[in-house]
């Protein structure tokens, strides 16, 4: 199993390396196949890493060093890579959902001028993936998190010549880059006490800590996680992610990159138990962030940006869980959200492609009626989406919702505001649904419409779609709690559930039938409104402002921190720039240009004046003597 | 400081003051005078007396090269182009005393009492003797052997010092035609330009310095 | 030594270089600046002189004669240079001739 996890590691790594160093001699679309064959041996080392744990059923940790990476002092981080049932799932998600995008991609991003470098970025930013994942101690998993937020921002900014693409870029990075800096930040509070950053070691550490500096240490994992995962406060860079292209978007921005917060929470779970209340803050913040981001999807008219706030969602969904203890569910509805997501992300793109490009809903109207198949997909994504019995998201979405009631006054809450964002996304992704797939065509489809040979993609395009159709419909079938839960036994060793968000069968029962009913409600009222259009969309205009600034969180940042940034600089540049710095080398030579002039004054050219001179300092340096002497 | 006066030594004295006297009178004459002519005879003068100065003090070579030389050769000099340069008069004395008269003066002052300070005050007790003098002091002899032996360096730095101001004076006083002609005339490029060796052919030159 | 002593010299001395230098700094006419410098150098010889009588040292007397011989080089050089502006029809005048300046 460490061969099958190093080959997952290093293939993705070794396309990358040879799409770039091969760079135009390779056709684009070799690189293309490259990139794909790389993530799909990478997948291939996946399963059969997750085969030989299985099998062994022994030890569920193993360790396999390379070597030593650092050595400062007592700290030595080794370059080692982990097997453990955390790490095999993750890797079998990112590698499989990554091939399943990356073959997409061959169709979708065929005829691109620069497809060598956007294969290359994919196969870096599995590589990325991977080690985040796999690293078998924090140093590494810090390697991998920055690395993922470089494939992303390189990958968000692929058509650089659109000045919006290029800000979005920055602005995720920038946004990662905070959170970022407070995990580096923890990680010195725990290398200060401990001086190593192994698991095991970091976690026993953890424990030695005093209150502050273990909340601390949780505190600035939970911003690095809120960063990556795009919660409340560091949570606006997505939506304007959609820049990129969008198999991007599925990979990135869906399924891997956005969750691997939750994966942070879920492996260093030991830390934030030792600091519940920042654990239950990270849950409380999922909750109000799948609150804010259900609103806002429901105002929005691009579709590719109704499917991110759906991420923004789930994810808050994902931190509830793992923020109240249940890692298992949260880590369960991470795979099942992989699949349904970008399967939905996957149709949009198929959508998209056809239409030459066109992402707006309004204008997409009916397009469904022409292309059955990616209109079928869509529904089952969406089902999924919603939460519908027997589609996956059901099973892993209403045991977060059962794990909420549990804990006490505060799980109330969480549990309530769980349920109205059922409702949420039922209305949203239906409203997406019927807006978009049902329907006659509007006229610019039936316009720019344009079929591939006949049919409506290409296979690599619609052979993904159908496989994580497939999946999104009987991957929830893995676990069902409680009566059924291989998956939190496997992940037992790793990230045990805490027994506080261990939900009763009653408990369990009373969630799913909420959570299913306001989902349905949803979906009616979606039908109702936007499928035959009985009832009038309603418009209420404070809310309809507020949703569509997206709580103005883009302008209070912008107040917050660019603007006094951009006015500390203005007056910077004028006060201290100019007159000091700038002014500073002319002035200087104009003092000594004045100096020069004013002692050449004394080269009156008069011989008297010279002799003036020397007699009077003739008779100066005499009484000098005359004194001394 | 007087000695006691004896035939000899009042003989002394009044050659004394009156060759002190003829030496100041006549370096005033110089300074004041508006004609340069007159200025330049008021130096002879002074040369003149300075000579007798220097026969009261036993230096009988210097007395006579400074008659020779500075009153002989020197003020001819001066007397040549003060003719040359012509007739003027000037009033360097009108419009009265003003800032850099007064300037002046006070300089010139601070110094000429400063001298008599050091002469007077710090160093007088060692004035006041002197030793006698043998025959050979301030003979020619003497003062040539001195040449040639301890002061062999100054003689000849000397004779070069000479040997320089006697090209400088011919490179200044040559003929403003010839230095004129060349100047205009640009060096044609390949070939350089003519010598400036004096020529011949033309009788009228030679600088009159 | 019959006669006055050394002492008296220097005065005299003193008083030549007063006026010559007064004639230096007051006179504008090249010429009279040139002899009132003659009057200078006049000056320090007789000092130097008086103090070779005085010391019994003949190198007062050696120096002498090198200034006059200075002298000489320099008056000669001066006077070319009274020629050449001459010659320019320049005015000879101290305050006018003031181009090398700053």
């Amino acid at each position: 199993m460490i061969a099958g996890a190093w080959l997952c590691l290093l293939a993705p790594l070794a396309g990358f390396l040879l799409i770039t160093l091969l760079g135009t001699r390779i056709s684009r679309v070799a690189a293309a196949w490259i990139s794909t064959g790389s993530v799909v041996t990478a997948f291939g080392g996946a399963v059969w890493s997750f085969a030989e744990l299985w099998a062994d059923g022994g030890e569920r940790t193993h360790l396999s060093t390379a070597w030593t990476w650092l050595q400062a002092g007592n700290f030595k981080p080794g370059l080692e890579v982990l097997v453990d049932p955390l790490s095999t799932m993750m890797m079998l998600v990112v590698s499989g959902v990554g091939a399943l995008i990356v073959l997409y991609s061959v169709g979708y991003m065929h005829g691109d001028d620069e497809e060598r470098r956007y294969f290359a970025y994919m196969a870096l930013f599995v590589f990325s993936m991977l080690l985040l994942v796999q690293g078998g101690n924090l140093l590494l998993l810090i390697v991998g998190w920055g690395l993922v937020g470089l494939s992303s921002y390189l990958l968000i900014g692929f058509w650089h010549e659109r000045p919006t693409a290029v800000a979005a870029a920055k602005k995720a990075f920038i946004m990662n880059a905070f959170g970022d800096a407070t995990m580096v930040l923890a990680f010195f509070v725990l290398i200060a006490h401990s001086g190593s950053l192994a698991f095991g070691t970091s976690f026993d550490t953890a424990t030695t800590l005093s209150p502050t500096a273990v909340n601390l240490v949780a505190l600035g994992l939970l911003g690095g996680a809120a960063a990556k995962s795009a919660q409340i406060p560091l949570h606006t860079w997505l939506p304007d992610a959609m820049e990129g292209p969008t198999p991007v978007s599925a990979l990135i921005h869906a399924a891997t990159m956005v969750t691997a917060g939750v994966y942070l929470i879920a492996r260093t779970h030991p830390i934030f138990e030792q600091a519940r209340t920042v654990e239950l803050v990270a849950a409380g913040a999922g909750a109000l962030t799948l609150l804010v981001a259900g609103f806002v999807a429901l105002v929005q008219v691009d579709i590719k940006r109704v499917i991110a706030y759906s991420t923004m969602s789930q994810i808050g969904y994902m931190f509830l869980g793992a923020g109240v203890g249940a890692y298992a569910n949260g880590m369960f509805h991470l795979m099942t959200h992989a699949f349904f997501k970008a399967l939905l992300f996957l149709g949009a793109g198929v959508a998209i492609h056809a239409l030459g490009g066109e992402q707006d809903i309004r204008k997409m109207r009916g397009v469904g009626a022409l292309m059955p198949w990616t209109k079928w997909a869509f529904l089952v994504g969406s089902l999924a989406l919603v939460g519908i019995p027997p589609f996956s998201g059901f099973f892993s979405k209403d045991s977060i919702i059962a794990a909420a009631m549990t804990i006490g006054w505060y799980g109330w809450f969480l549990w309530a505001a769980a349920l109205v964002g059922a409702f949420l996304t039922g209305l949203y992704t239906f409203r997406l649904y019927f807006v978009v797939f049902r329907g006659e065509p509007s006229p610019f489809v039936r316009e720019h419409h344009h079929a591939h040979h006949g049919k409506e993609g290409p296979w690599t395009m619609m052979v993904p779609v159908v496989v994580l159709a497939v999946l999104a419909v009987i991957g929830g079938w893995l676990q069902f709690a409680p009566i059924w839960t291989p998956l939190t036994s496997w992940l037992e060793p790793v990230a045990r559930t805490l027994p506080v968000a261990e939900p009763t069968s009653w408990q369990e029962g009373i969630s799913s039938a909420l959570a299913v009913g306001l989902g349905v409600a949803g979906i009616v009222v979606a039908w109702l409104v936007y499928g035959t259009g009985r009832i009038a969309v309603p418009r209420v205009a404070a809310l309809q402002r507020l949703f569509e600034h997206k709580f103005y969180f883009d302008e209070l940042y912008d107040a917050i921190f660019y603007k006094p940034a951009v006015a500390t600089s203005l007056v910077s540049h004028r006060e201290l720039e100019e007159p000091v710095l700038l002014a500073a080398g002319p002035d200087i030579g104009e003092t000594a240009f004045d100096t020069g002039r004013g002692v050449r004054r004394l080269q009156t050219g008069l011989l008297r004046t010279y002799v003036f001179f020397l007699g009077t300092g003739m008779a100066v340096l005499a009484i000098v003597f005359l004194l001394t002497k | 400081m007087l000695v006691a006066a004896s035939a000899g030594n009042v003989l002394v004295w009044i050659v004394w003051i009156g060759a002190a006297f003829a030496c100041l009178a006549s370096a005033v004459g110089v300074v004041t005078f508006g004609n340069p002519f007159y200025s330049a005879l008021a130096l002879i003068g002074n040369l003149g007396s300075l000579a007798v100065l220097y026969l009261l003090v036993s230096a009988e070579f210097v007395a006579a090269a400074q008659v020779m030389v500075y009153a002989g050769a020197v003020m001819v000099m001066f007397l040549f182009v003060i003719a040359y340069i012509g007739p003027r008069q000037e009033t360097p004395w009108a419009g009265g005393p003003s800032w850099p008269t007064l300037g002046a003066v006070l300089a010139a002052a601070a110094i000429f009492l400063e001298i008599i300070v050091v002469v007077a005050l710090k160093a007088g007790g060692k004035l006041s003797h002197s030793e006698h003098v043998n025959a050979t002091f301030g003979s020619p002899g003497w003062v040539g052997r001195l040449f040639l032996t301890d002061h062999l360096l100054a003689f000849e730095i000397t004779s070069i010092v000479l040997l320089v101001a006697a090209v400088g004076g011919v490179i200044l006083g040559a003929h403003a035609h010839r230095l004129e002609a060349s100047a205009a005339k640009p060096p044609t490029p390949g070939r350089r330009p003519a010598p400036s060796a004096p020529r011949r052919e033309q009788p009228t030159e030679e600088a009159s310095a | 030594m019959l006669g006055p002593g050394v002492a008296w010299y220097l005065g005299v001395a003193a008083f030549l270089f007063g006026i010559g230098a007064l004639g230096v700094l007051l006179r504008r006419n090249v010429l009279i600046v040139l002899l009132s410098l003659e009057i200078m150098l006049n000056g320090a010889n007789l000092a130097l002189i008086g103090f070779s009588r005085h010391a019994h040292n003949g190198a007062g007397q050696i120096f002498a004669l090198a200034v006059m011989a200075v002298a000489a080089a320099e008056v000669c050089v001066g006077l070319g240079l009274v020629v050449a502006i001459h010659r320019r029809n320049l005015d000879l005048d101290v305050d006018k001739l003031s181009e090398l300046r700053g």
